[in-house]
């Protein structure tokens, strides 16, 4: 396999660094050629920075990808968003001859060089590609067998697929193919596919961002959905922390919000503490807590094999 | 090509379509969000409208309508670009002017958090490639200012 640079991304070091940690034990845990590199900045984000200035988006982002470009490697990150924008830039300029070349003038005088030929992968799609299924129920101690758990991709995981070429954009399918692997049951729901309205509370909009959480949020109480899945730290920002603070007002959902590095952490035995899953503003314990129930029940199987084996009955 | 850029051919097109209508978040789910209207606006001559209006910000930049669009451009395209208008006028929310002045200064939209980081038992964080943006960010208005005179 081919080393990969990690893109950690702005939102995961100042304000998750537990997601950090977790996906760095999953890595380990897989024995993944995973490197720390020195020079990223943020990626940039697209909202703020490509509405401020356009060539500032393009430049900051195919510096980034230069560093992984130079240093042979493929670049893989937990953000959607950071593989998103970079990946929209790469396409850009693949596709621009006379604006790579642009932009190439300039890092040239930092005594960079933009190719784009590093593959820029999410988490989620890297491990059902490059890792597979098979491999991953291989390696898990314990499934999540007759659990029901709640997709959000989050929509810079899939889209825009002209640069990411990462699934289907309007009907995905691997994020589902990862969890049916753990053995969870991965509901089908009207609002699976909605964008989580993050982006409001970053224009000052929080009233409206708190009613685009409260619709998905409010399907899922009424689907008594065990969690809701995700591996975008927007996204997490958005369902773990805005859903907290409608509870503090007294609007109580109750959905676990789960980083895809976790549940898969919890698959391999880590405990929840040591993945660091107590940092989170909604209590993950309902969903252990059925976990444990579910795993305490007797297997289907039991006491069947008995009944067929030996002399027959009569005689 | 540095620059952001409107393709109104396109967004002629796009007005005769709506494709994207239904899929968009925001149209589905903001009461009076539409970027038909904004688009009409552009074309007719009057994105000036739309300039101090709290709809072009609330695009959540999803990408849906570019899925949908057989032209591949979508109603985004429209949004980010009055955004960008608006932003050179000083329309914009507070909160955008907060997060680009963080951008500019420090290459990133925050700094990793140290103490958690050494509770959670985190490596050092890699060097930040700060110093070199600036460089090339100061390069690219160099450049910009070459042209304009």
């Amino acid at each position: 396999m081919k080393e990969f640079a990690v893109f950690w991304g702005c939102t995961i070091q100042t304000r998750f660094p537990f997601i950090e940690k977790s996906t760095r034990m999953i890595l380990e845990s897989f024995k993944l050629p995973y490197r720390d590199i020195d020079g990223f900045t943020c990626c940039p984000e697209k909202s703020l920075v490509n509405n401020v200035d356009h060539g500032a988006f393009v430049v900051t982002a195919a510096r980034n990808v230069a560093l992984v470009d130079e240093l042979g490697y493929d670049l893989v990150s937990p953000c959607t968003g950071c593989v998103s924008n970079l990946a929209t830039v790469r396409g850009e300029l693949n596709a621009n001859p006379r604006e790579k070349a642009e932009v190439n003038g300039l890092l040239k005088e930092i005594g960079r060089e933009f190719t784009g030929t590093a593959s820029l992968k999410h988490l989620v799609p890297f491990f059902h590609d490059t890792v597979g299924v098979h491999a991953i129920k291989q390696k898990i101690k314990r499934d999540f067998k007759g659990m029901r758990i709640a997709l959000h991709y989050g929509c810079h995981m899939i889209r825009p697929s002209h640069a990411l070429r990462a699934d289907d954009p309007l009907n995905p399918v691997k994020f589902d193919n990862l969890i049916r692997g753990l053995g969870a049951e991965s509901l089908q729901f009207m609002t699976k596919l909605m964008c989580c309205g993050q982006g409001l509370d970053r224009i000052d909009e929080h009233d409206r961002a708190l009613d685009f959480a409260r619709i998905k949020l409010k399907e899922l109480k009424a689907m008594k959905a065990d969690a809701l899945v995700l591996c975008c730290p927007s996204c997490f920002l958005q369902f773990d922390n805005n859903q907290f603070l409608m509870e503090k007002e007294g609007e109580r959902f109750g959905i676990p919000i789960i980083y895809f590095t976790e549940l898969l952490g919890l698959a391999l035995g880590f405990s929840a503490e040591e993945l660091g899953m107590n940092n989170h503003r909604i209590d993950c314990a309902p969903f252990l807590k059925r976990w444990e129930e579910l795993s305490a029940r007797p297997s289907p199987s039991k006491g069947i094999e008995e009944g067929l084996t030996g002399p027959n009955a009569l005689g | 090509m540095l620059e952001a850029k409107l393709d109104l051919k396109l967004l002629e097109m796009c007005s005769k379509c709506g494709a994207c209508y239904s899929i968009c978040p925001s149209c589905v789910n903001i009461p009076g969000y539409d970027p038909r209207a904004v688009i009409k606006d552009i074309l007719d001559g009057n994105h000036e409208n739309w300039i101090n209006h709290s709809s072009i910000w609330q695009c959540l930049e999803c990408h849906f309508c570019l899925e949908m669009c057989y032209q591949h451009y979508g109603f985004e395209s429209a949004m980010t670009a009055m955004r960008t208008i608006a932003t050179r006028k000083g329309a914009h929310p507070p909160q955008v002017k907060r997060g680009w002045d963080m951008f500019v200064k420090t290459s990133r939209l925050g700094e990793p958090a140290l103490p958690a980081r050494k509770k959670l038992g985190l490596p050092e964080p890699k060097a930040s490639g700060a110093e070199e943006f600036r460089k090339l960010y100061a390069l690219l208005n160099e450049k910009r200012q070459q042209k304009a005179e």
